[in-house]
């Protein structure tokens, strides 16, 4: 996502004194959250911590986050992309309708005492989770918090975050866009990489029947994915590199087990605020880790004819 | 029995991905992460050095490592356009690895964040 303001976690500690979740659940989630970085810190800029900082949550149901909530605001299922369209129209005081507003299942009361609040703040910020991002409008809802972020920095400061879910996704887009210039859904075989997400993404190819051989790392998509898609990775060669025999390992060809990241094989990991740290095992594995293996296939794959013919690797820039 | 304790460890369970996790652990297992949160601690805790799983499986049988690399490498050299998916649960050296080999095959990839 390029473009987007955003900030890192250390700068929403010290500065964030508007702080809005929308569509995750980080109490039961990314359950240290708020007292690592957002509201229970105290900071030279926010010395009573908690009391100095207002908390929105912007939900479907009433999670177990809106308890730690100043304000919980309960937008109707799927009219997240409605709800961000108005507080932008509000922002800059356009004529909106009250029919509009009914169809968030909000009242214009507590959108206007919102767009108050967002311009009277110091430091605002957006964090987003898959409520928004994986409903009903998708990435055109993430597009449009960001918009909506990056316009109320007419008023004051604010920024966007999205709330990255498990492991290392954050490392996967960073990786990706360093080595191809895209963070997912790449496709390489006209010899350099192009991206189209809905064409090149997962999914979309395993239900298309689009792939003939399926590697997966750290990742369990026969526990996760469509029935359709988990029927072709059934079909075709699927390997797989996990430190367990997942659901995905049971259909597949090859399994190898691998040492679990962090636990007992080293490496580095992307903070959601695109923040890389270093992981320290403190056991050791019986089992190589991912990166001797994936290293050890590509080598296997070196040695064999290039299909390909004659051409230059694309990605030079192998370090 | 010596407990080594490991400070400033990173817990990869979420996206906070905290890095001040104080681990006690001897050769085989984790027995305390300090600061972690319940499903960090789950996580830590759950790990365990020991051989639970075969080294790997081809064809739902037990094989070596070296089997199942080459065994890996020939499926991917035979296929027409081959998938690199996931790469979440892992670190960013093997995603840099899984890049090159996906680049070098002319395949897919991919990750998590296009479901
Ligand atoms: S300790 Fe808890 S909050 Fe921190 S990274 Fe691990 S799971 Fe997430």
């Amino acid at each position: 996502m390029g473009g987007k303001v955003t900030c890192t976690l250390g700068e929403v500690k010290n500065r964030a004194d508007f702080i809005v979740y929308w569509g995750g659940n980080p109490a039961e989630c990314h359950p240290r959250h708020f007292t690592k970085y957002t509201l229970m810190q105290k900071s030279p800029f926010l010395p009573r911590g908690r009391k100095d900082r207002t908390m929105v949550l912007v939900d479907i149901r009433e999670t177990k986050s809106a308890k730690a909530s100043n304000i919980f605001l309960q937008v109707r299922p799927g009219k997240d992309f409605e709800l961000i369209t108005l507080l932008r129209a509000m922002i800059k005081d356009q004529p909106i309708s009250e029919a509009q507003v009914a169809e968030t299942g909000l009242t214009i009361e507590q959108l206007q005492d919102f767009v108050s609040r967002m311009k009277a703040a110091k430091y605002g910020v957006f964090f987003f989770g898959m409520g928004l991002s994986m409903t009903r409008g998708k990435h055109m809802n993430s597009a449009a918090l960001l918009t909506l972020a990056a316009e109320m920095n007419a008023f004051t400061k604010f920024v966007a975050m999205p709330m990255r879910g498990h492991g290392n996704v954050t490392g996967a887009d960073v990786i990706m866009r360093w080595q191809t210039g895209y963070p997912f859904g790449i496709s390489f075989n006209r010899g350099y990489p192009r991206y189209n997400p809905g064409e090149f993404s997962t999914v979309d190819v395993l239900v298309r029947g689009d792939t003939d051989c399926a590697f997966i790392i750290g990742a369990d998509p026969g526990a996760t994915m469509p029935q359709p898609a988990i029927d072709h990775l059934a079909k075709v060669p699927t390997i797989v590199l996990d430190p367990h025999v997942t659901h995905t390992s049971k259909l597949a060809r090859v399994h190898i087990t691998t040492a679990p990241a962090g636990i007992s094989a080293p490496g580095t990991a992307y903070r959601m605020d695109e923040i890389p740290l270093p992981l320290r095992p403190a056991l050791k594995s019986p089992y190589p880790s991912d990166e001797e293996v994936v290293r050890r296939i590509k080598e296997a794959l070196l040695e064999k004819p290039d299909w390909m013919g004659e051409r230059p690797q694309m990605l030079q820039n192998q370090i | 029995m010596d407990l080594k304790v490991i400070d400033h460890a990173t817990c990869t369970f979420c996206g906070c991905v905290c890095d001040d996790i104080q681990l006690h652990a001897d050769d085989e297992r984790i027995h305390q992460a300090k600061k972690a949160c319940v499903l960090g601690k789950a996580w830590f805790l759950n790990h365990t050095a020991e051989r639970k799983y075969p080294d790997a499986l081809i064809d739902g049988k037990e094989a070596t490592v070296d089997e199942a690399i080459a065994a890996a490498a020939e499926h991917l050299y035979q296929a027409d356009m081959p998938l690199v998916y996931g790469m979440s649960n892992t670190t960013c050296e093997a995603q840099r690895e899984c890049v090159e080999m996906a680049d070098h095959l002319g395949g897919l990839l991919d990750s998590h964040t296009s479901l």
